[in-house]
C-alpha cells in the first residue's frame, strides 16, 4: 500500500467505515511521523509522544464515524494529539518532563558539524519547553508542522488572533534564547 | 520577554518579503527559520503502525466490563496541599492526642487513692459495696456487670487509709471479698475483707 498513494483521505476513511480495519493502517503511515514529531516536541519525551500518538490513532479509530470532514483527517489527528499532550503535560507538569531525551554523544565518527548541529537542537529543545504549553503548541503547529491559522484554529479551538499572539511571543522568547547563547 | 520588531514577523507570516529587512533583522529571521529546520527535522522513531494495528485488532469488552475493570483497577489518588495547611492539620492531631481533652477520671487529692472493688456473683441482680469508709450505708456505692459476665466492679476514690469492708448482693446477701488484702473477724462473728488505700500521687 502506497503511503501518499491515490487514495485521498475521504477514501480511506469511507473503507475503514465501511468495515475494511486494515486501511486503517495508511492512516497511521500517512500521518504517525508528523504526529509523533509535534508530541516528542509538545512533551519533550519521545517515549511519551510514541504513547501520546499510539492512543490517538486507536482513540481516532474508534471515534472514525465522528470525524464530520474526512478531508481534514489531518487537522482532527492533530487536534486527538494535541488535546492528548495538553492532558499529559496537565497530569506532568513541565518541570518535571525529560527535556533532554537523547543528548548529543561525542563519537569519533560525529563530524563537527554534526555535532554543532546536535548542540543548537538541545539548545533550541530547552528553549521550546520553557515556553507556556498553548504557545508551544501553536508555534509548532504554525513552523514545524506548517498547518495554516484556520488550521490551528480547527485544531485548538481558539481564535486565530489569539493564535497569532501565541506565535508571536514563542517567537520573541525563542529569539531571545537563541541570540543570548550566541 | 522582548518584543521583537514586527517586520520580522511580517516576513515569517510570509507577508513582507526578506529582502525589504535589514542585515540584522535577516540575521534574526535567519536564526528563527534555522531553530525551525531543526526541530522539523524526522526523528527516527520505530513505526507505529504495528502497535496501533494490534491494539485496535483486539476486540472492545462490554461497557459492563470496563466498568468492572475500571472498578477493580488500582489507583493512585493524589492530594495537593499547600505546608501550612499540613502544618495545620499536625498540629491539630496533635493537639487531640497529646493534650487531654476535659478529665477522664476523678480528682485526686494529695491524700487520696483509688479503691477497686471487684467480685464474682454471677446471677445476682445487684451488688454494692459497703464499709467504714461509708457508715456501713447500703446503697450508697454501686458495682456494675458492664459485661454481663457475672463479674461486677466499682472504682472509688476514698482517703487513704485501711477500711473493712463487704459486699452486699441483691440488697440482703452480704458476702466477705475473699480476694482482699487482708480478712478481719468483727465484733459481729462476720469476717469482713480489708482495702488499703495508698495515696495515687506520689
Amino acid at each position: 500500500m502506497d503511503v501518499t498513494g491515490a487514495s485521498s483521505d475521504a477514501e480511506v476513511v469511507a473503507r475503514v467505515l465501511g468495515g475494511d480495519r486494515e486501511a486503517f493502517g495508511l492512516v497511521v503511515r500517512r500521518y504517525e511521523a508528523g504526529l509523533l514529531r509535534f508530541a516528542a516536541r509538545m512533551l519533550g519525551s519521545r517515549d511519551a509522544a510514541a504513547d501520546a500518538v499510539a492512543e490517538s490513532f486507536v482513540r481516532a479509530y474508534r471515534h472514525l464515524a465522528s470525524c464530520r470532514e474526512p478531508t481534514r483527517l489531518r487537522t482532527w489527528l492533530y487536534r486527538i494529539v494535541a488535546n492528548r499532550c495538553k492532558s499529559h503535560l496537565a497530569r506532568r507538569p513541565i518541570a518535571d518532563v525529560s527535556l533532554d531525551e537523547a543528548p548529543p554523544v561525542a563519537d569519533p565518527s560525529d563530524t563537527e558539524v554534526a555535532l554543532e548541529r546536535a548542540e543548537q537542537l538541545a539548545l533550541v529543545r530547552r528553549a521550546l519547553v520553557r515556553l507556556s504549553p498553548e504557545k508551544r503548541e501553536a508555534f509548532l503547529l504554525k513552523h514545524v508542522e506548517g498547518l495554516s491559522y484556520e488550521e490551528m484554529a480547527a485544531v485548538t479551538g481558539e481564535r486565530i488572533p489569539t493564535l497569532k499572539m501565541r506565535v508571536h511571543r514563542a517567537r520573541e522568547a525563542l529569539l531571545q534564547v537563541l541570540e543570548d547563547h550566541e | 520577554m522582548n518584543a521583537i520588531d514586527p517586520r520580522i514577523h511580517q516576513v515569517l507570516d510570509g507577508e513582507l518579503a526578506p529582502g525589504a529587512l535589514s542585515t540584522e533583522l535577516r540575521r534574526s529571521v535567519e536564526r528563527l527559520v534555522t531553530a525551525v529546520a531543526l526541530l522539523a527535522a524526522p526523528l527516527p522513531l520505530p513505526s507505529l503502525e504495528p502497535r496501533v494495528m494490534a491494539l485496535i485488532r483486539r476486540p472492545v469488552p462490554s461497557r459492563a466490563r470496563r466498568l468492572l475493570r475500571w472498578l477493580a483497577t488500582p489507583r493512585s489518588v493524589t492530594f495537593r496541599v499547600r505546608p501550612v495547611w499540613s502544618l495545620a492539620f499536625a498540629a491539630v492531631v496533635a493537639m487531640l492526642t497529646l493534650v487531654p481533652i476535659g478529665h477522664e477520671g476523678p480528682d485526686i487529692g494529695e491524700h487520696e487513692g483509688i479503691a477497686q472493688f471487684v467480685g464474682r456473683f454471677p446471677g445476682a441482680q445487684s451488688v454494692h459495696v459497703v464499709g467504714s469508709f461509708n457508715d456501713w450505708r447500703p446503697g450508697s456505692i454501686a458495682l456494675e456487670d458492664v459485661d454481663q459476665d457475672g463479674l461486677w466492679r466499682a472504682t472509688v476514690v476514698l482517703p487513704t487509709g485501711a477500711y473493712e469492708y463487704m459486699f452486699v448482693v441483691d440488697g440482703e446477701r452480704w458476702v466477705p471479698d475473699h480476694l482482699a488484702e487482708r480478712l478481719v473477724s468483727d465484733e459481729f462473728g462476720r469476717e469482713n475483707s480489708i482495702v488499703i488505700v495508698r495515696p495515687a500521687r506520689r
